[in-house]
C-alpha cells in the first residue's frame, strides 16, 4: 500500500493530512466550549490593565515569568493558590510561558505592591540583590498606548461576548469615556509612587507604561 | 511524466536561500551567545535602552534561527533535493522559476521585517508564533508559494515513485500550513477602536485561556516537530547516502518510522501542558504519546546509522560525514530526552527550567545545526563547482562545535535540575528552603559555561561562512560534478 | 571502540554525578519526583550511550548487505533489509505500555491531578501539625527565619532592615517620621479590638515629643502628651493586651495582625499574607523578629 502511495503524490498528500490532523481534533474539540467559561465572578480587565498587559507583552516579561501556578505544595507555598482555568478566560493571549527565569506571577498582586514594582522595575537588584532581571527604566517616560488598549477592549467586547458595560462589570464606555476613566485609574496608581516625573505627566494626563504595567500586576490576583 | 533528455539542474535559488541560510545563522546565533551573556551578566541587558534588554532579544533569536537560519536551510536545500530526486529542472518551467524566486523574496522580506517589529516590541507573545497579523499575511503567501513549487514540481518529475527525503518535506509543508493558520487566528483590533487612535498592528487571540494555550502548544510542539525534526530528516536521508555512497539500510524502516512518526507526532503536544488547567485526559495523554514517539524518532536515526555500516574510514576522514553521524545521534539523545521529561513527575521537576532549553539545544545545535551546515557543505561543490576551500577549517569547525554543544547541555542539564529541585525543596521546619533569588544565584556558573559554549558554537558557525565564502569564491574549479565524497583541500 | 565505551562511561558517570552533587542539597530523599527525576536523567543519558555505541561498533565491524530495491533517487540506493527486530519489539511494547497507561495507569476516570494536590496537603498537614505541637522557643525562632528569608526578604531585606528605607526597618519598632505620620493620619488598617485610630490625637511640639519618646523605645520619662495614648496603648505602650498595637516591640500579636491586613502607611504599603501562613508560621515569624531587635 504505501509503495502505491509513492506513486501518487496527491493521494500521498491526503492520506499525510488525514494522518496528522487527527490528533487534533480528538484533543482540542471534545472540551473547547468547557475550557472558555469564566470563573464566576470573574472580571475582564480595564482599559488601563489591558495597556499595561500590552506592555508587558510588548517586553516579553513571559519570556522570563510565568502565570501558571500548578498543583505542587511547594508552589501554592511560594505563589499562593493553583490556577484554575476560569481565572484565564478573558486571557488573550494566554500569558503562562513557558520558563522560570523569574518566579511565576500569577498572583503577584498579592504579595507585591506599587511601590515594590516601582522601586523593582527602575533597577531590579537594588531591591533583590543578586537580580539578573533587566532594568526598564524606559518605562517611566514611554507613553502606554490606552486607544489600542480600548481597541482591545471593545473588540473583545464586540467579537467575544466579552461582558463590559454590564451591572457590576468594567465600563468601557465610549473612547472619551474610558480614556477619562483609565486617567483616573492611573492617578490613584501614581499617587502611590514617588517618581516624581512619573506624577507630573499622570497630572498632565499622559499615562507612562509604567502605571499601567503596575495597574496590571496588581490586579494579577 | 516527462522524457529522460539529460539534466541541467538550476541553482539559482538555492544559492539564494544558502546566503540567506548563513546570513540568519550569523544574526540568530550571535543573538544567542548575546543573550546567552545577560543571564550570566545582566549590566549587559541594558546596553541599548529598550531595544537590547533580554526579552525583546529572545523572541528575536528564536524567530531568528528558526524561521530565518533553519527555514532557509531547509527551503535551499529542497530546491536541491527536489530536483534532485524528482529528476526535473527548474529550468524547464518558467513558472515555477517564477514562483520560487518570489518564494526567496517575500520570505527574506519577511524575516527582515520580522526581525524590525520584534525589536520594536510588536509581538502577540505566543512562542514561535509572535508575528503580529500583517506578517502572518506575508508568511501564508509565500508558505502557499512554496507548496506550488512543491507540487509543481513533483507534477514534472521523471521518477515514478517518490523519495523518502521527498514524503518528509511535503509532511513539512502540509502540517505547518494546518498548524500555522489555526494557531495565529487573530482579530485585529483596530477595526473595533471607534474613534480611538489605535495601533493598526494590534490583534488579539482568536482563542482565550486554557483553549489558546491548547492551540498553541498543539502548534508549538508540532512546529517542532515539522521545523527542527521531519525537514531534518528529509535533509539526512539524502545527504548522507549522497555523501557517503552508501544506500539506505532499510526501505522498511524508512517506511514504518515515516508513518509512525506522522501518526504520534501530533498527539504529544499536551507535554508542553503538564499539571496546568487543560483537563486530565489530554494532559495524560500527551505524556504516553511522548513515550510512545521514541520509537519513531530513533527509527530514522537508527537507519542513518545502519547505512553507515562497515563505512569506518569515512567517518574517520571525512569531516562532512563526522557532522553527520554526530547528529543522527543528537537527534537520539533529544528524542529520548524529551520523552522522559514528558513523564509528569519528571515533568513536575523539568518544566520552567534551564533544562529544557538544554533539550532544545540538543536538538537544535546538535541535529538542527550540524545538519544544514552538512548540507551546505555537500551542495556548495556541486552548486558553485568548486572544491571545498578548507578541510582542516572544517575539521576544527567541527570540534570546537562539538565542545560547545557539550558544554551548553551539560551545563544546563545540571543547571535545570538543581533549580527544579531547589523549587520544591522543605528545611526541617516545613517551610520552602530556598528563597527564589537563591535558585537564581546559584545559576551564575552554568549561565556562564552555557554562553562560553554557545560562543564555541558562534565561532565554529564564522568558520563555517568563512569557508563557504572561500569555496565559491576561490576554491578550486571542478570540471565534474563529484559522485559522492565531496572534494576538500 | 574500546576506548569508545570507556569514554561513554565516563560521560555517564561524570554527568550524574556532577548532578548528584550540585543538585545534593535539594535532593530530598522522601520526595519521590527527585527520586524519579534522576533516574530519568540517568536512563536518558544511558540509553542514548549505549545505543550510539552499539551502532558505532557496528560501522566500524560490519559490512552492509542486503537486496538492492529497483529504484534509485539521484543514484542512491535503498536496501530491502527487514527491520532491526529490537526496534520493532520496543516500539510494539511502547504501544502496549501507552494503553495501560492510558486505561489503567492513569485512567481518566480516576486520575486528577488536584486530587493528587489534596493528598499531598493533607499528609504534609498532619505531619507538620504532630511535629510541631510544642515547638521550643529556637524551633520557632528558626522557623520563622526560612519563612521570613523565603516570603518577606524581598521587601524587608534579608537583613531585615528595609532595604535603604523602602520597606520597615523590623530591627527597629518604629521610627519617629513614622509615629508622626501616624498622629496625623491614623491608622485603621490593623484590625485591632479598639477599632481605628483617629487621626491628630496631638499637634505640634507635643507629637514631636510624643514621637521622639516613642520612637526612642519609650524609654525614660514620659512627656506629658503621651498620655494621650496611653488610654488606648496602656502607660507602658505596649497595647493592653492586644487591645491596641504594641508601640515597643513586634509582639505576636502585631504580626498576627499586620500578616492578616497588612497596612498601608508612611512607608508604603504592606501587603497582607492572609491564609498564606499558618498559625505555626505566623508565631514562629514572631518569635524571629523579636530575636533581630537591635538594641
Ligand atoms: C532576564 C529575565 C527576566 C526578565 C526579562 C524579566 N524578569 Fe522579572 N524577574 C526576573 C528574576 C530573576 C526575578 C527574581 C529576582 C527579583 O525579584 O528581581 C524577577 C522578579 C520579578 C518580579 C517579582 C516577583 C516576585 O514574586 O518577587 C516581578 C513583579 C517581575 N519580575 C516583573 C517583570 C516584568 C513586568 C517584566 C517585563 C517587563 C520582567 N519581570 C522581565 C527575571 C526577569
Ligand atoms: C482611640 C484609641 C487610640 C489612641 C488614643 C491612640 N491610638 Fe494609636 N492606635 C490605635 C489603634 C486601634 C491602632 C491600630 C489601628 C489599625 O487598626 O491600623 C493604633 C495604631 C498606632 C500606630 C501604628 C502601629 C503600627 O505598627 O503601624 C502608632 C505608631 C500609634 N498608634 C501611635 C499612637 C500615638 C503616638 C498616639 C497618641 C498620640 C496614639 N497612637 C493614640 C488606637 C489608639
Ligand atoms: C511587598 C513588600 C512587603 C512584603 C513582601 C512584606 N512586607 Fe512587611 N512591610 C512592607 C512595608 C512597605 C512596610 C511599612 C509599612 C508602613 O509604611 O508602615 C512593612 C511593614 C512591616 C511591619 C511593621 C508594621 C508596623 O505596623 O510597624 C512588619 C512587622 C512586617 N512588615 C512584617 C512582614 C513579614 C513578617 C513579612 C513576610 C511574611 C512581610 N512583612 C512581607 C512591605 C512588605
Ligand atoms: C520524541 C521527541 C520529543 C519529545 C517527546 C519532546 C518533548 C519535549 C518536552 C516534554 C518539552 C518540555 C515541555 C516543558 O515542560 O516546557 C520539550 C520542549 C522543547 N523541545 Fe522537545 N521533545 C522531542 C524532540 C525534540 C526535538 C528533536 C527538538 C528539536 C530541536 C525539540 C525541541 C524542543 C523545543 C524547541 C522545546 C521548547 C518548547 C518551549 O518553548 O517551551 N524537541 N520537548
Ligand atoms: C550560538 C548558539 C546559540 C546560543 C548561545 C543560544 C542561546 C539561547 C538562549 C540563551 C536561549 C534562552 C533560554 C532561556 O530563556 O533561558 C535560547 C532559546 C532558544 N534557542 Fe538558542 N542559542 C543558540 C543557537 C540556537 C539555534 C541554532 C537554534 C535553532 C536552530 C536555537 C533555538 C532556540 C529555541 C527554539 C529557543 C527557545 C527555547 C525555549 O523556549 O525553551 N538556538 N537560545
Ligand atoms: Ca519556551
Ligand atoms: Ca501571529
Ligand atoms: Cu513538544
Amino acid at each position: 500500500m504505501f509503495h502505491w502511495l509513492e506513486q501518487r503524490p496527491f493521494f500521498f498528500a491526503v492520506m499525510l493530512f488525514l494522518t496528522v490532523a487527527f490528533a487534533g481534533f480528538i484533543e482540542i474539540v471534545p472540551d473547547f466550549s468547557k475550557a472558555s467559561q469564566p470563573l464566576v465572578g470573574k472580571k475582564p480587565s480595564t482599559v488601563l490593565q489591558l495597556a499595561g498587559r500590552q506592555v508587558y507583552i510588548k517586553d516579553s516579561c513571559n519570556a522570563c515569568h510565568s502565570q501558571l501556578i500548578r498543583p505542587f505544595k511547594a508552589e501554592t507555598d511560594r505563589y499562593g493558590m493553583y490556577s484554575l482555568s476560569g481565572e484565564y478566560a478573558y486571557d488573550r493571549p494566554f500569558l503562562w510561558g513557558s520558563k522560570r527565569t523569574g518566579p511565576d506571577l500569577h498572583r503577584v498582586g498579592n504579595y507585591r505592591t506599587t511601590e515594590w514594582h516601582e522601586n523593582h522595575m527602575m533597577n531590579p537588584p537594588a531591591v533583590v540583590p543578586g537580580s539578573i532581571m533587566p532594568k526598564y527604566p524606559h518605562m517611566f517616560t514611554n507613553l502606554a498606548d490606552l486607544a489600542t488598549a480600548y481597541a482591545n477592549a471593545s473588540t473583545q467586547k464586540a467579537v467575544f461576548g466579552v461582558p463590559y458595560d454590564q451591572k457590576g462589570m468594567p465600563k468601557l464606555g465610549t473612547w472619551k469615556e474610558a480614556k477619562a476613566q483609565a486617567l483616573e485609574d492611573a492617578k490613584k496608581i501614581a499617587s502611590e509612587m514617588k517618581n516624581q516625573s512619573v506624577k507630573d505627566m499622570v497630572a498632565a494626563g499622559k499615562v507612562p507604561e509604567i502605571v499601567a504595567l503596575i495597574a496590571y500586576l496588581n490586579s494579577l490576583k | 511524466m516527462q522524457s529522460n533528455a539529460q539534466l541541467e539542474y538550476d541553482y539559482s535559488v538555492v544559492k539564494l536561500f544558502t546566503f540567506a541560510t548563513i546570513l540568519f545563522g550569523i544574526i540568530g546565533m550571535t543573538i544567542g551567545v548575546i543573550i546567552a551573556f545577560q543571564l550570566a551578566f545582566p549590566e549587559l541587558s541594558n546596553l541599548a535602552g529598550e531595544y537590547g534588554t533580554f526579552s525583546r532579544l529572545r523572541p528575536l533569536h528564536t524567530n531568528g534561527v528558526a524561521f530565518g537560519f533553519t527555514l532557509s536551510g531547509i527551503f535551499a536545500t529542497w530546491y536541491y533535493v527536489g530536483q534532485r530526486t524528482l529528476k526535473m529542472s527548474l529550468k524547464e518551467s518558467k513558472f515555477l522559476m517564477t514562483v520560487a524566486k518570489l518564494h526567496f523574496w517575500l520570505y527574506f522580506i519577511t524575516i527582515l521585517l520580522a526581525v524590525v517589529t520584534l525589536i520594536l516590541g510588536y509581538t502577540t507573545s505566543k512562542e514561535y508564533a509572535e508575528l503580529e497579523w500583517p506578517l502572518d499575511l506575508l508568511v501564508v503567501v509565500w508558505w502557499v508559494l512554496w507548496g506550488v513549487s512543491m507540487f509543481g514540481m513533483i507534477g514534472l518529475r521523471r521518477e515514478r515513485a517518490i523519495y523518502v527525503s521527498i514524503w518528509y518535506y511535503m509532511s513539512s509543508f502540509l502540517a505547518v500550513a494546518m498548524l500555522y493558520l489555526f494557531n495565529n487566528m487573530e482579530v485585529p483590533t483596530f477595526f473595533w477602536s471607534g474613534d480611538a487612535p489605535s495601533s493598526l498592528m494590534h490583534s488579539i487571540s482568536m482563542y482565550s485561556g486554557t483553549n489558546d494555550a491548547l492551540v498553541q502548544w498543539w502548534y508549538g510542539h508540532n512546529a517542532v516537530a515539522f521545523v527542527f525534526t521531519t525537514p531534518i530528516i528529509a535533509i539526512i536521508y539524502y545527504f548522507l547516502p549522497k555523501e557517503s555512497g552508501q544506500p539506505i539500510f532499510s526501505y522498511k524502516l524508512s517506511v514504518l518510522a515515516f508513518w509512525g512518526l506522522m501518526f504520534v507526532y501530533l498527539w504529544a503536544g499536551g507535554h508542553h501542558l503538564l499539571y496546568s488547567t487543560v483537563p486530565d485526559w489530554m494532559q495524560t495523554m500527551g505524556s504516553a504519546m511522548s513515550v510512545v514517539l521514541i520509537l519513531p524518532s530513533w527509527g530514522s536515526a537508527i537507519n542513518m546509522l545502519l547505512t553507515m555500516k562497515g563505512e569506518w574510514q569515512q567517518l574517520q576522514t571525512s569531516p562532512l560525514i563526522k557532522f553527520m553521524i554526530l547528529a543522527s545521534t543528537f537527534y537520539m539523545l533529544s528524542t529520548i530526552e524529551g520523552p522522559i521529561q514528558a513523564i509528569k513527575s519528571v515533568n513536575a521537576i523539568a518544566h520552567f527550567t534551564d533544562w529544557i532549553p538544554g533539550h532544545v539545544h540538543d536538538g537544535t545545535l546538535g541535529w538542527v545545526g550540524f545538519m544544514i551546515i552538512a548540507s551546505l557543505y555537500h551542495m556548495a561543490p556541486r552548486i558553485y563547482k568548486r572544491e571545498l576551500y578548507s578541510k582542516k577549517l572544517m575539521d576544527t569547525q567541527f570540534w570546537l562545535q562539538t565542545t560547545g554543544i557539550v558544554l551548553y547541555f551539560t551545563s544546563m542539564w545540571i543547571a535545570g535540575i538543581t533549580q527544579g529541585m531547589m523549587w520544591r525543596a522543605y528545611d526541617d521546619y516545613g517551610s520552602l528552603l530556598y528563597s527564589f533569588i537563591d535558585t537564581v544565584e546559584v545559576l551564575h556558573p552554568y549561565y556562564t559555561l552555557r554562553g562560553i559554549g554557545g560562543l564555541f558554537y558562534l565561532i565554529g558557525f564564522f568558520m563555517f561562512a568563512f569557508n563557504m565564502y572561500k569555496t565559491a569564491t576561490s576554491g578550486r574549479v571542478l570540471d565534474k560534478e563529484p559522485a559522492n565524497a565531496s572534494p576538500m583541500a | 571502540m574500546k576506548k569508545m565505551v570507556i569514554g561513554g562511561i565516563i560521560l555517564i558517570v561524570v554527568l550524574m554525578a556532577a548532578t548528584f552533587f550540585i543538585a545534593g542539597d535539594a535532593f530530598q530523599g522522601d520526595d519521590y519526583i527527585n527520586a524519579l527525576t534522576m533516574l530519568g536523567a540517568l536512563a536518558i543519558i544511558s540509553i542514548t550511550v549505549a545505543t550510539a555505541l552499539k551502532y558505532v561498533n557496528q560501522i566500524k565491524n560490519d559490512t552492509a548487505t542486503g537486496e538492492l530495491a529497483d529504484e534509485s533517487w539521484d543514484g542512491i540506493g535503498e536496501f530491502k533489509n527487514p527491520i532491526p527486530s529490537g526496534w520493532g519489539i520496543i516500539f510494539i511494547g511502547t504501544i502496549i505500555w501507552m494503553f495501560w497507561y492510558f486505561f489503567i495507569g492513569y485512567p481518566t476516570n480516576q486520575f486528577s491531578q488536584i486530587g493528587q494536590y489534596n493528598d499531598e496537603v493533607n499528609e504534609y498537614n498532619a505531619k507538620f501539625k504532630d511535629k510541631w505541637k510544642n515547638p521550643s522557643k529556637e524551633t520557632l525562632q528558626a522557623m520563622g527565619e526560612s519563612t521570613f528569608l523565603v516570603q518577606c526578604a524581598p521587601c524587608h531585606g534579608v537583613d531585615a532592615e528595609g532595604i535603604d528605607g523602602k520597606a520597615q526597618d523590623l530591627t527597629h519598632r518604629i521610627s519617629k517620621k513614622q509615629v508622626l505620620y501616624t498622629i496625623k493620619n491614623g491608622q485603621h488598617y490593623l484590625n485591632y479590638a479598639m477599632g481605628a485610630m483617629p487621626p491628630l490625637m496631638a499637634q505640634g511640639a507635643d507629637a514631636e515629643a510624643i514621637a521622639t519618646y516613642v520612637a526612642g523605645g519609650l524609654k525614660g520619662e514620659a512627656p506629658a502628651a503621651f498620655a494621650a495614648c496611653a488610654s488606648c496603648h496602656g502607660p507602658d505602650g505596649k497595647g493592653m493586651n492586644g487591645m491596641a498595637p504594641n508601640l515597643k516591640e513586634y509582639d505576636e500579636t502585631l504580626v498576627k495582625h499586620i500578616l492578616e491586613n497588612g497596612k498601608k502607611g508612611a512607608i508604603g504599603t504592606m501587603p497582607s499574607f492572609k491564609g498564606r501562613l499558618n498559625e505555626t508560621q505566623q508565631k514562629a515569624v514572631a518569635a524571629f523578629l523579636s530575636s533581630i531587635k537591635a538594641e
